[in-house]
């Protein structure tokens, strides 16, 4: 029991670990709050789910052509909409709210578009992976994978390579990377891109994981991941990544009957909250995120 | 435009933007002079309006008292929340105000015997007794209508909730003009500066958010007095981003650009209703209320963009941010 | 200048990452008197104001005002003890005018609590128009009377500063920390605010103690000099025995820009 929560955890952690990177490139990057973002993730599950059920091609092209239509979406608004934005001096609020504004718009249309019915990836229901105590359903079992695997390839790009050690700088301090040279209006679309990827990525595994989802599920998806994000530290990718991983841990093994009796399933979101909360009483900046100094 | 909607209709508009005024001075007064980043407001808007029907319903109180109890408890809960998290920072704060509003959702969703569950208030007496905590309110309005000789049951709400809010929108701004108001301002320009002149930072802020939850709670009254039955849907998220959309499209800062915005807002939302015209008349009722939204979001992005010290803000002092 | 140090610091010692900013500091300001805090830029002499006023706690270390221990307690209440400073960057506030920046720093002031101001409005608009009356005398000490009411925001860097120095005084400190404050400010205004500080110590007793670069204003307004360099105090003493220690120049010639 306690292995299959563990399984289950780590599974749903790792979709929101993903999506947590993307969020937090764009905030530690562009200092934007990107309340489209879970609509993004939307987007990118309902292109999915087109090209694969409609479409008929298999899951893993339909994937791709996802988050190619949510990365090049992403490319578009930094031209329409965040570089005039920033052009005007928009500072914090303007621009969340304008991530408001397109939340609603994007959300909107795909209502219209697709109506507000269900769907599901064309996968076998029934179909179970099983691992010794842990069974797995196809979509878990996929979504996992990939995940894992996205994250380790989102890992080494920031780590290793030189685009993603000039967009941590840029994150680090803007003004100081500018002047070291780190073209930052390229390291801007980049960002725009990878998030773009992230987020369609994140949508995708997010519909396979859940086996069926509506228009409104990237939006209540978004606060795990904003909570994650904030776990792990604002600012750090990294931290993301781990703050993902533990509250999709925490949440399930939160049910576990050995926990003071387990916490009703209903709940789970209240837990990965209430762990948030309670780490950010004890260490404000986040697991990996810098300390603020006063004056 | 085809036919214009009856007077009722634009009756319940002016009423749904008088609550949504109070709930959004109360925003006004957090972020807009406080500088405090709360997307969670709408949970107090809930706790006051749980609180005042399962008073009235469980325990058998005065739908009165059990109001005044439940925009305190609304207080309480703001001041609850802040103790520990006003010392995060503003963007972290703002999380777990979200986190928050979605517990209380949760809670009302799933606790059946405390709330009535995902169904509402109607569900407070249990399963096959349709409950009600209207009944004073009711008598109340029916009192109203007949000493101010008004026919209509709307223009009495009318009445109440634009006294209310208009009331609330005066005090707002006079209070912003004494010396704890300067404060308040200061604490949102710049804590070090104030807290280096010998001001409490953290009791500042608690005042504002708790005085601010209370509006919402009232607000949460207003709004389960109006619909006389309501869920936990009913506090979405939306309300609170509705709210901040209100205060930034008036002006932030400006008190009394508060009730013209819900106005403004109010109109915009309940306006795009009657669009009959191509291209809206493609499309049937459902999908309208997507492109509605559309559309708010459009004009929420064009105002940002050309406009973002709202409507009766002042240029200067946004330039300045 | 008679009695016990108004304040004094003993062994503090704060850290960031790996780097000592501050490093077994040690100094004494006496009451009354005017006291400047020299060194290179990096030799900890804002941090050491920030951990003295509150805003950063030492590793270790403490710190005594008039006499009580202050270490580690919030800057707010430091502030309400009769020590109050300014920031190296000037800090006006911007969408508040002018006379409400000056206003703000009214100490005692009843109209500011919630409750007295509920319950004793009289007492409230009595300490408003004293408070009023007073910042404006103060305006017309930094020559900002004429921008009394325009938004603090529109002010210049220099005025700015002048507002912070304003504000300081207004809160009837006992000691004030200034951070730079004259840095940015044209020579003229530069002597009359340096005579009024004079004065005010005259007056009031009111004791400074400020970071400044210009060593001439230094050397001839101070009693006190205390210098620091690499995160330690490394000579103190009156103006003419600093000017001629060796270290005091080696500090300065060899830290370099």
């Amino acid at each position: 029991m306690l292995l299959q929560l563990l399984a289950n955890g780590l599974v749903a952690g790792a979709v929101v670990a993903i999506a947590a990177v993307g969020v937090s490139l764009l905030y530690g990057i562009l200092r934007l709050v990107n309340f489209a973002f879970g609509d993004l993730m939307t987007l990118g599950a309902f292109v999915g789910v087109y090209a694969n059920v409609a479409g008929g091609i298999p899951i893993a092209a339909a994937t791709v052509v996802a988050m190619a239509a949510t990365a090049a979406l992403s490319v578009a608004l930094e031209y329409v909409l965040w570089r005039p934005l920033r052009a005007r001096g928009a500072r914090f609020m303007s621009l969340f709210l304008a991530s408001i504004g397109l939340a609603l718009i994007l959300r909107q249309a795909i209502l219209l578009v697709a109506g507000p019915q269900p769907r599901s990836f064309d996968v076998d229901p029934y179909k179970v992976y099983v691992l010794g105590d842990i069974r797995l359903s196809v979509g878990q079992a996929l979504a996992f994978l990939v995940a894992v695997a996205a994250i380790v390839v989102v890992g080494l790009l920031l780590g290793l390579t030189t685009t993603g050690r000039s967009m941590r700088a840029v994150a680090d301090d803007r003004a100081l990377a500018s002047v070291a040279g780190i073209h930052t209006a390229r390291i801007v679309v980049l960002t725009w891109i990878l998030a773009g990827l992230l987020a369609g990525l994140a949508g995708v595994l997010a519909g396979l994981v859940q086996s069926s989802f509506d228009p409104n599920f990237g939006f209540a998806l978004l606060l795990p991941t904003f909570a994650a994000v904030v776990l792990g530290g604002i600012g750090s990718a990294y931290g993301a990544l781990a703050g993902g991983l533990l509250l999709g841990l925490a949440t399930e093994l939160s049910t576990w009957h050995g926990f003071l009796g387990g916490v009703d399933p209903v709940y789970k979101p209240v837990v990965a909250f209430v762990v948030l909360i309670a780490a950010l009483l004890l260490r404000p900046q986040g697991l990996l995120g810098r300390a603020v100094r006063a004056a | 435009m085809s036919t214009v909607a009856s007077a009722e209709f634009w009756a319940f508009v002016g009423v749904v933007s008088g609550i949504y005024t109070v709930l959004a001075l109360g925003i006004q007064l957090e972020f807009g002079f406080a500088g405090l980043l709360n997307f969670g407001h709408v949970a107090f808007m809930a706790i006051g309006a749980y609180s005042m029907a399962i008073l009235t319903v469980k325990a058998g109180l005065s739908m009165w008292l059990a109001a005044v109890l439940g925009i305190l408890l609304a207080a309480a809960s703001g001041l609850l929340l802040g103790l520990p998290t006003l010392r995060l920072r503003g963007d972290y704060f703002a999380i777990v105000t979200i986190a928050f509003s979605e517990i209380v959702r949760y809670v009302a969703t799933n606790e059946d015997s405390l709330t009535g569950g995902s169904q509402g208030t109607i569900n407070l007496s249990g399963p096959g007794a349709a409950a009600q905590y209207n009944g004073q309110w009711e008598r109340f309005q029916a009192w109203l209508q007949q000493t101010l000789h008004i026919g209509a049951k709307d223009a009495a709400m009318l009445l109440v909730v634009w006294v209310v809010a208009l009331g609330l929108t005066a005090a707002l701004a006079l209070a912003m003009r004494t010396p704890w108001g300067r404060v308040l301002k200061a604490v949102r320009e710049d804590e070090d500066v104030a807290a280096s002149l010998g001001k409490n930072v953290l009791a500042y802020k608690l005042q504002a958010l708790a005085l601010g939850s209370a509006a919402a709670g009232l607000a949460g009254c207003l709004y389960a007095w109006q619909f006389s039955f309501f869920s936990p849907d009913d506090f979405a998220p939306l309300l609170t981003f509705f709210a901040w959309m209100i205060v930034i499209l008036g002006g932030l800062g400006r008190t009394f650009a508060v009730p013209v915005g819900a106005l403004a807002f109010g109109l915009v939302f309940a306006g795009t209703r009657f669009f009959d015209f191509a291209p809206f008349s493609y499309f049937d009722s459902a999908e309208r209320a997507y492109l509605r939204l559309i559309v708010i979001g459009l004009l929420i992005i064009l105002l940002v963009l050309f406009r973002p010290w709202g409507l009766l803000g002042r240029r200067q002092e946004a330039l300045l941010e | 200048m008679s009695g016990p140090p108004i304040l004094e610091v003993r062994g503090v010692s704060r850290r960031f990452g790996g780097l000592w900013a501050v490093d077994s500091a040690s100094l004494s300001v006496e009451r009354g008197s005017i006291t400047s805090l020299i060194g290179p830029n990096g030799a900890g002499k804002s941090t050491l104001f920030n951990i003295v006023s509150g805003f950063l706690r030492p590793d270790s270390g403490s710190v005594l005002f008039e006499g009580r221990a202050i270490t580690g307690r919030p800057p707010h209440r430091i502030a309400q003890a009769g020590l109050v400073r300014t920031f190296q960057t000037p800090r006006a506030l911007a969408r508040l005018t002018v006379l409400d920046n000056l206003l703000l720093a009214t100490p005692c002031h009843p109209g500011e609590r919630l409750g007295r101001l509920l319950l004793a409005p009289g007492a409230a608009r009595r300490r408003e128009r004293q408070a009023v009356e007073r910042a404006r005398d103060l305006l017309r000490l930094v020559r900002l009377e004429r921008h009394a009411d325009d938004l603090a925001g529109v002010l210049s860097g220099g005025q700015r500063k002048l507002l912070d120095l304003g504000r300081a005084l207004m809160a009837e400190p006992r000691l004030v920390l200034l951070d730079e404050p004259m840095a940015g400010v044209n020579p003229v205004v530069r002597n009359q605010l340096l005579e009024h500080i004079a004065r005010v110590r005259e007056e009031l007793g009111v004791t400074f103690f400020f970071v400044e670069h210009d060593l001439e204003a230094v050397m001839r307004a101070s009693d006190q000099v205390v210098v620091m360099s690499q995160g330690r105090v490394i000579a103190s003493g009156p103006p003419s025995t600093i000017r001629s220690q060796a270290a005091v120049l080696d500090a300065y010639l060899g830290a370099g820009p």
